[in-house]
C-alpha cells in the first residue's frame, strides 16, 4: 500500500489561462497528469462506510477505484468504474461533484474533498488513450428493447441492458447521438470527440444506434412493440425552449439558448469554414442564471463579443449554476447583471435587436419554492445596449411522444408520470427517465434514472418469460 | 445514408430528386417536410415533401438552387446518397371535409402545393389550381397539376406563358365568377402568401399558408423557426408548417428570413468558386 497524502488541499488541475481560453473552444480544464492523479488518489482514506458512494447517483465504488489509482493500476480502476457507469469521461467532467460524491467526502470536513471527479476523468481519459483492446460484446439473451433518445439517460439504459445481453436499439432524432452532451454542453467543457468515443464503446458492445429517427412521427411506440421490442424506454429529455413572452422576442438576434448552443456545438458554427451560420454579436445579453446560461455566455464571448452580460432576476447567491462555472465565467470576463429583469427587447427598422429594456429588482419574501421572490423596483427601468439576446430561462419536455402514444400520462408540466423510482410509466412495458420525467435537471440524475430503469426493465422482461 | 434513385432537372434552377427512404414514405402526408444534410459537414435544411410512393419506398423533393446548401445538394448525382434525411416532420395539411378548394402555388412552392392538390382531388373535392411563375422557362409540374385539378390556371409575371399577371389576379377573377371556396391553400414566397391572404380577407375565405422559416433541428427544440400567429409564438416545425394565413405576422416572418443574408451570399459565392475550380 502506497503512503497516504495528508495534504488538506486538492491537487490543483491545470487550466488554460482565462485570457487565452476565452478566445478558443478548446477544453478549459486540462486534466491531471499521471503523477498528479496518483498523488491525489493517495489523499483518499478508503473509508469503510463510503459516504461518497452513497452520494453518487449511479453508486460507483469510489474508494475501490481510487485505491487502484493510488496503486498505479489505472486499468483496474477503469474496470471498477465500468461496472457502474457507461460514461465516466463525461461524468468526471460535468457532474456537480460538490453536491454529490465530493460533498460527502470525509476529507472535506477539515479540508478539501478528494478530487473524485478529476480522478474519474483521469482514469477514463487514460483508458481511452492507452487501451487498444476492443470492448467485448456480451452473448445475446434474445430479448429486444427499444430506447428513445440518445442522451445521458438513454445511453445509460442501453449500456446497462447490452451488458446483460439484451439487443438494444436506440432511436435518436438528430443526426448525432449524445443528446445534450453533443448539442448543449460546449466543446470547452466537454470535447465532442470524448462523447463520440463513449458512444463508439456502446456500439462495440452491440448497441444499435439509429439516428435521424423522430419517434412519434416515423414510428410510434406501438409500432416499436409490434417490431418485437418487449420494453421501450423513453429518454427524450426536455428540449422545448421557453421564452419570456415579452415584446421583441421575435426580432433578429434573439436566440433560445438551445438554438444558439445547437448551432455552435452540433453544427460547429464557431468554425471559420462552417456551413451553418451564427451571428457574431458585439454585445450580448444572456437571460437566466443556470449552467445553460453560463455555457451560452462563455460561448458568445468566444465568438468574439466584446461585452457579454448575464441578466438574472435574483442575486449572485441565488444563481442556480455550478459555482465553478460562475467562477470560470467571471474569469473570462462575463459581466453579471444580477437583480435585473428584461421587460422588452428593442429593434431597429431592419428588425434587428438594438437594445434590451430592463428593470432593477430587489428580493422580497420567500416564495413557495423557499427562494426569496424578486420584486421590481418602480421607476428603475434602463436600456442595456446589446445587439443579441439569448434566452436561457429553461426548457420543458417536447409533446411529440406523449401526444402520439395512447395511455402515456403526463403531469401539468408535460413531464411523463412514473409510478416509482424505477421509471415504470402508466403504460405497461414503457419506462421513462431523465428530463422527460423530471423536467430540465442534470446529466448524472438522468444517468441514475437510466440505471434504475434498466434494472426494472430487466426484472419486467424476466418476469414475463 | 439515403440513396438518390432518380434525379431530374425541371428547369434551369429547379431539380427533382427521388430518395430511397421507406420508413418516411410509409408515413408521409401532404404538408409535411423533411430535413436533409447533403454531406457530413452540411447545414440542416428543411424541404417540404413534394411526393411519396409508399410501395416503392421513396420520397420526392423538389428544390430551387438558391444558396450554399442547395448548391451542395445539387452536386450529388443519381445513385449517390444524402448523408441525412429526417422526417416526416410537421403536421399534415388538414383536408378533411373540404368540398371546394382553390390551391395556389407560387414558383418552386408549386412543388409543395402539388401533393395536397392531388390528395384533395383523390378525395373527390372540387379543386381549382392556380400556379404562378416569373416566366415560361421556370414552369414546373404543369401536367401533374392539370391531371389533379378540376380547373387549372397558369399565370406568368411577364405573360410569356398562360395568362399575364399575378396569382391573386386569377384568384380574384375566379371568386368574382361566383366560385364559393371552403378554403384557399397558398404555398409560395412569403410576399405572395401575404397578398393572397389580403385578397381572401376581403371575401372572408379561410386561407391556409405553408410557412418556410429558418430551421435547425425541425423537432421543436430550438425555436429558431418561431412565428407570431394570432399574437402567440408558434414553432413552425411542430405546430405547423401550415397556419391560418389571416393570423400570421408576415412582415415579422419576412424580417426573420433575412437573418443570415450576408452569410448566405458569401456561402453562395464560395460554392460558385468551388464549382468553377472543379470544372476548370
Amino acid at each position: 500500500m502506497a503512503e497516504r497524502n495528508m495534504s488538506m488541499e486538492k491537487c490543483p488541475m491545470p487550466v488554460q489561462d482565462p485570457d487565452v481560453r476565452n478566445k478558443n473552444f478548446d477544453e478549459v480544464a486540462l486534466g491531471y497528469t499521471y503523477e498528479m492523479a496518483v498523488n491525489e488518489a493517495r489523499r483518499c482514506l478508503n473509508c469503510k462506510n463510503k459516504p461518497c458512494t452513497s452520494a453518487c447517483p449511479v453508486q460507483i465504488d469510489i474508494p475501490a477505484f481510487i485505491e487502484r489509482v493510488a496503486n498505479e493500476d489505472i486499468e483496474g480502476a477503469y474496470e471498477v468504474l465500468s461496472k457502474q457507469t457507461s460514461l465516466p469521461a463525461v461524468c468526471g467532467r460535468v457532474c456537480p461533484q460538490e453536491n454529490q460524491c465530493e460533498g460527502k467526502c470525509v476529507r472535506g470536513i477539515k479540508g478539501e474533498a478528494v478530487g473524485i471527479g478529476r480522478l474519474e476523468r483521469f482514469v477514463a481519459d487514460y483508458h481511452r488513450e492507452h487501451c487498444t483492446e476492443a470492448p467485448v460484446k456480451p452473448e445475446s439473451n434474445g430479448h429486444k428493447v427499444a430506447v428513445i433518445g440518445a442522451g445521458p439517460s438513454g445511453l445509460t439504459v442501453a449500456g446497462d441492458l447490452a451488458k446483460m445481453g439484451y439487443e438494444v436499439t436506440i432511436y435518436e432524432a438528430l443526426h448525432l447521438a449524445g443528446g445534450v452532451l453533443v448539442y448543449g454542453i460546449p466543446e470547452f467543457r466537454l470535447p465532442k470527440s470524448i462523447v463520440q468515443k463513449e458512444i463508439d464503446n456502446l456500439k462495440a458492445i452491440g448497441v444499435d444506434v439509429q439516428t435521424n429517427m423522430v419517434i412519434g412521427r416515423i414510428l410510434t411506440i406501438d409500432e416499436l412493440f409490434e417490431m418485437g421490442n418487449e420494453a421501450v424506454f423513453v429518454g427524450s429529455g426536455a428540449g422545448l425552449p421557453r421564452f419570456m413572452n415579452i415584446p421583441g422576442e421575435s426580432l433578429k438576434g434573439v436566440y433560445s439558448a438551445n438554438e444558439f448552443l445547437t448551432r455552435i456545438n452540433l453544427m460547429k458554427a464557431y468554425k471559420e469554414d462552417s456551413k451553418t451560420p451564427i451571428q457574431h454579436a458585439k454585445k450580448v445579453a444572456v437571460v437566466g442564471g443556470g449552467n445553460v446560461a453560463m455555457d451560452a455566455a462563455r460561448s458568445a464571448k468566444r465568438l468574439g463579443a466584446e461585452e457579454v452580460y448575464i441578466v438574472y432576476r435574483r442575486g449572485m447567491e441565488e444563481l442556480p449554476a455550478r459555482k465553478e462555472e460562475v467562477e470560470h465565467a467571471e474569469e473570462e470576463g462575463i459581466i453579471f447583471k444580477t437583480l435585473n429583469n428584461p421587460l422588452e427587447i428593442l429593434g431597429d427598422e431592419d428588425g434587428m435587436v438594438c437594445g434590451m429594456k430592463c428593470i432593477e429588482m430587489e428580493l422580497g419574501e420567500p416564495d413557495e419554492s423557499g427562494r426569496r421572490r424578486p420584486v421590481a423596483k418602480e421607476g428603475s427601468e434602463f436600456v442595456l445596449d446589446v445587439d443579441s439576446v439569448i434566452m436561457a430561462i429553461g426548457t420543458s419536455p417536447n409533446p411529440l411522444i406523449r401526444s402520439t402514444t395512447p395511455g402515456l400520462e403526463t403531469n401539468n408540466r408535460g413531464c411523463l408520470i412514473t409510478k416509482d423510482e424505477n421509471g415504470q410509466t402508466t403504460r405497461e412495458g414503457v419506462y421513462a427517465g431523465g428530463d422527460a420525467v423530471t423536467g430540465a435537471a442534470t446529466v448524472i440524475l438522468a444517468m441514475g434514472a437510466g440505471k434504475a430503469a434498466a434494472k426494472s426493465i430487466d426484472e419486467y422482461i424476466k418476469s414475463k418469460n | 445514408m439515403y440513396k438518390i434513385v432518380k434525379k431530374e432537372s425541371l428547369n434551369p434552377t429547379v431539380s427533382k430528386m427521388v430518395i430511397e427512404a421507406p420508413l418516411i414514405a410509409k408515413k408521409a402526408e401532404p404538408g409535411q417536410f423533411i430535413i436533409f444534410r447533403a454531406k457530413e459537414d452540411s447545414e440542416r435544411v428543411p424541404l417540404t415533401i413534394s411526393d411519396f410512393d409508399r410501395e416503392a419506398g421513396t420520397v420526392t423533393i423538389i428544390y430551387q438552387i438558391v444558396g450554399g446548401a442547395t448548391m451542395e445538394l445539387d452536386t450529388l448525382k443519381e445513385g449517390e446518397s444524402l448523408h441525412d434525411f429526417v422526417g416526416p416532420l410537421g403536421v399534415p395539411t388538414h383536408t378533411e371535409g373540404l368540398k371546394k378548394v382553390a390551391v395556389i402555388g407560387g414558383g418552386v412552392g408549386s412543388a409543395i402545393a402539388y401533393p395536397v392538390t392531388k390528395k384533395l382531388h383523390k378525395m373527390g373535392a372540387e379543386v381549382h389550381a392556380i400556379v404562378g411563375f416569373r416566366n415560361k422557362d421556370l414552369v414546373i409540374l404543369e401536367d401533374e397539376f392539370k391531371n389533379a385539378s378540376d380547373k387549372f390556371v397558369m399565370m406568368t409575371d411577364d405573360g410569356s406563358y398562360g395568362e399575364k399577371g399575378l396569382v391573386t389576379d386569377a384568384l380574384e377573377k375566379l371568386i368574382n365568377e361566383g366560385n364559393d371556396y371552403d378554403e384557399v391553400i397558398a404555398i409560395g414566397p412569403l410576399i405572395m402568401m401575404k397578398f393572397v391572404c389580403l385578397t381572401t380577407k376581403k371575401y372572408d375565405i379561410k386561407t391556409v399558408v405553408s410557412m418556410n422559416p429558418i430551421m435547425i433541428d425541425g423537432t421543436g427544440m430550438c425555436g429558431g423557426c418561431r412565428l407570431t400567429v394570432g399574437g402567440e409564438t408558434k414553432f413552425a416545425c411542430v405546430d405547423g408548417p401550415d397556419f391560418d394565413g389571416h393570423l400570421v405576422d408576415f412582415d415579422e416572418a419576412m424580417h426573420r428570413g433575412t437573418m443570415y443574408k450576408d452569410f448566405e451570399t458569401k456561402a453562395r459565392e464560395a460554392s460558385c468558386n468551388l464549382l468553377k475550380g472543379a470544372n476548370a
